[in-house]
C-alpha cells in the first residue's frame, strides 16, 4: 500500500492546480457518465461536465486546505453536475423547441446492422437499457443514476438529494424494477 | 513476473490495483463492500464509460491550469508491441508497453507515484513518437527524467546513442557516460531505472558477446524488438562460442563491435577476429570511431 499514489484530497488539499488534475483523472468519467444519463444524449454532455469541473475549480479556490481535505470528491462533484444539469433543463424549457432534457437520438434506430450477432445482441441490450433509463420519471432516473453509474452511496445519494435514505432506497428499487423491461409500469408508478 | 519495471519505482503489481482506489474515500469502500452492483439489472455497469478522449485535457484548460501541472498521454502501437506514452512540456515524461498494465488506471497511477503529475489521457501522441518507434531512432525527441540522478541520465543518453539494429556491452555505456569508474551493477540499474523503456532503446544494451542482459525488459519482448532491427542472434551465437569479441578489416585496419555497421560490411576475405581489444592493437589495428570499443 505504501506505493500507493496519495489520494485526490491530499492532493488537493498540497497543491491545488496538480490536485485538480487528479480529481479530474479520477472522476471525470464518474461525472461523464451520470451528466451523459441524465441528459439522455451525448449532444449537450461535454458542455454540463466542462461547467461541472469550471464550478468545482472556482469553489476550490477559495476553499481553505483542511477543506479540501475533508472532501468527498465524488459525491460532492456529483452534487456540482446534479445541480448544472438541473439548470440546463431548466434554460431549455424556458425556450421555444426546447425538449424535456431527455435526447432520443440515442434511441434504438438501427435496422439491423450486419455484424456479428453477439455483439449485436449486446449493442441491443445496452441500447434498450439507454433508452429504458430515458423514459423513467426523473425522481427515479436521478437517484438510479447516482447509485449506479455514479456509484455512491444510499447515503450519499440522500444527503445529495436531500431526502430520507429510506425513500431513496425505494425509489432505486422502483426505477430498477421498471428498467428490468417493464418501462410501461413506470408510467402508473409517478405518484411522488 | 514478465514485469521487470524495476528501478523506476512505476512497476504495477497485480490486476486491478487500480481500480476503484480513493473514489471516494470510504463511503465507496462500503458501497462496494456491500455488492453496489448487486441488485443492479445486468448492464447498468456498462454505462460507466470513460470520458471522450481529451475531454479532461479540455476541462484543465478551460479551468485555466497551466500545462505544466499535468501531463497528458496517448497509446502508441509500435511496430513490436503497443506503449502508453506520456509528455508533458514538448518532452516524454514516461512510457512503458501496455501489456504491463491491467489497465490504463494502473498506467496513470504509477505515472502519478513517480512524477508527482497526472496523466490525462489524449488522442494525441507526442509529436515524433510515432516516427521514433517506427524507425527505431528517438534522436527527435526530449526526454523529461524527472528526478533521476545525474548519472543515470547519462547513461540513459549513452544508450540512446546505440544505433537501430545494433548492440553495445554494459563497459561501453559506462565509458560513453562519462563513468568509467561505474561498476556493470550500477550501469545496468540505470539502464533498469528507464522511464520510457522500448522508446529508449534499452534492449539494444548486452553483455560482452550481445547476449541480453538485464536491461528491463522481458527477455521474449527483448527478443522480438532485436529481431524486428534485424539483429543476426545466429551469428552473435557463432561469435560468442569462438570468443569473437570483435571484427577487424585487414584492408583498412579497424576494428569494430560485431553489430557495427562497417564491421557487417567487412567481405569474408578480409575479416579478422579478435578476441581483446589488446590482441587487436598488437595486430595493429585501430578502434572505429563510429561504434568506439574503446576511447578514442
Amino acid at each position: 500500500m505504501d506505493d500507493m499514489p496519495p489520494p485526490v484530497t491530499e492532493l488537493l488539499a498540497a497543491d491545488l492546480d496538480r490536485g485538480f488534475a487528479e480529481l479530474v483523472r479520477t472522476h471525470g468519467g464518474a461525472v461523464y457518465a451520470v451528466l451523459l444519463r441524465l441528459s439522455g444524449g451525448p449532444r449537450d454532455v461535454e458542455d454540463l461536465v466542462q461547467d461541472t469541473f469550471l464550478r468545482a475549480y472556482t469553489a476550490l479556490r477559495d476553499y481553505p486546505p483542511e477543506r479540501r481535505l475533508a472532501l468527498r470528491p465524488r459525491a460532492w462533484l456529483l452534487a456540482i453536475g446534479t445541480n448544472v444539469w438541473r439548470n440546463h433543463v431548466r434554460t431549455l424549457t424556458r425556450r421555444p423547441a426546447a425538449e424535456d432534457g431527455v435526447d432520443v437520438q440515442e434511441l434504438p434506430v438501427k435496422d439491423g446492422r450486419p455484424g456479428p450477432e453477439r455483439r449485436a445482441e449486446h449493442t441491443w441490450e445496452r441500447e434498450r437499457l439507454v433508452a429504458a433509463l430515458a423514459e423513467l420519471p426523473e425522481h427515479h432516473r436521478l437517484p438510479v443514476v447516482l447509485r449506479h453509474i455514479g456509484e455512491l452511496s444510499y447515503a450519499e445519494v440522500a444527503e445529495l438529494l436531500d431526502a430520507p435514505v429510506g425513500t431513496v432506497k425505494a425509489q432505486v428499487s422502483r426505477g430498477l424494477a421498471a428498467l428490468r423491461g417493464k418501462p410501461q409500469l413506470a408510467e402508473g408508478e409517478v405518484i411522488g | 513476473m514478465s514485469r521487470l519495471h524495476s528501478g523506476s519505482g512505476g512497476g504495477p503489481e497485480g490486476p486491478d490495483r487500480a481500480t476503484r482506489r480513493a473514489v471516494n474515500g470510504e463511503d465507496t469502500a462500503k458501497a462496494s463492500a456491500a455488492g453496489i452492483t448487486g441488485g443492479a439489472p445486468p448492464g447498468l455497469d456498462a454505462l460507466r464509460v470513460a470520458m471522450p478522449a481529451d475531454l479532461a485535457i479540455r476541462i484543465m484548460q478551460r479551468a485555466g491550469v497551466a500545462d505544466r501541472e499535468y501531463d497528458r498521454y496517448a497509446t502508441v502501437d509500435g511496430p513490436v508491441t503497443r506503449l502508453f506514452v506520456a509528455y508533458g512540456r514538448g518532452a516524454v515524461t514516461g512510457s512503458a508497453p501496455v501489456e504491463w498494465y491491467a489497465g490504463p488506471d494502473a498506467f496513470e497511477e504509477a505515472h502519478l507515484h513517480r512524477t508527482g503529475r497526472s496523466a490525462l489521457p489524449t488522442a494525441k501522441p507526442l509529436p515524433g513518437v510515432v516516427g521514433a518507434l517506427r524507425t527505431g531512432r528517438d534522436r527527435t525527441l526530449r526526454y523529461d527524467y524527472g528526478g533521476l540522478p545525474e548519472a543515470q541520465r547519462r547513461v540513459l543518453e549513452a544508450v540512446r546513442a546505440i544505433p537501430r539494429g545494433q548492440l553495445r556491452p554494459v563497459g561501453w555505456l559506462g565509458r560513453e557516460a562519462g563513468l568509467p569508474e561505474a561498476t556493470a551493477a550500477e550501469v545496468l540499474a540505470a539502464v533498469r531505472a528507464s522511464p520510457a523503456p522500448v522508446l529508449i532503446p534499452v534492449h539494444r544494451v548486452g553483455d560482452e558477446t550481445g547476449r541480453p542482459v538485464d536491461c528491463g525488459l522481458p527477455p521474449d519482448l527483448v527478443g522480438r524488438l532485436r529481431a524486428h532491427e534485424g539483429v543476426d542472434e545466429d551469428r552473435l551465437t557463432r561469435f560468442s562460442a569462438d570468443g569473437t569479441r570483435y571484427l577487424g578489416s585487414d584492408t583498412t585496419r579497424i576494428f569494430c563491435y560485431p553489430t557495427c555497421a562497417h564491421a557487417r560490411r567487412i567481405t569474408d576475405r578480409h575479416r579478422v577476429p579478435f578476441g581483446s581489444v589488446d590482441a587487436a592493437r598488437v595486430a595493429g589495428y585501430r578502434p572505429c570511431r563510429s561504434c568506439r570499443p574503446v576511447v578514442v
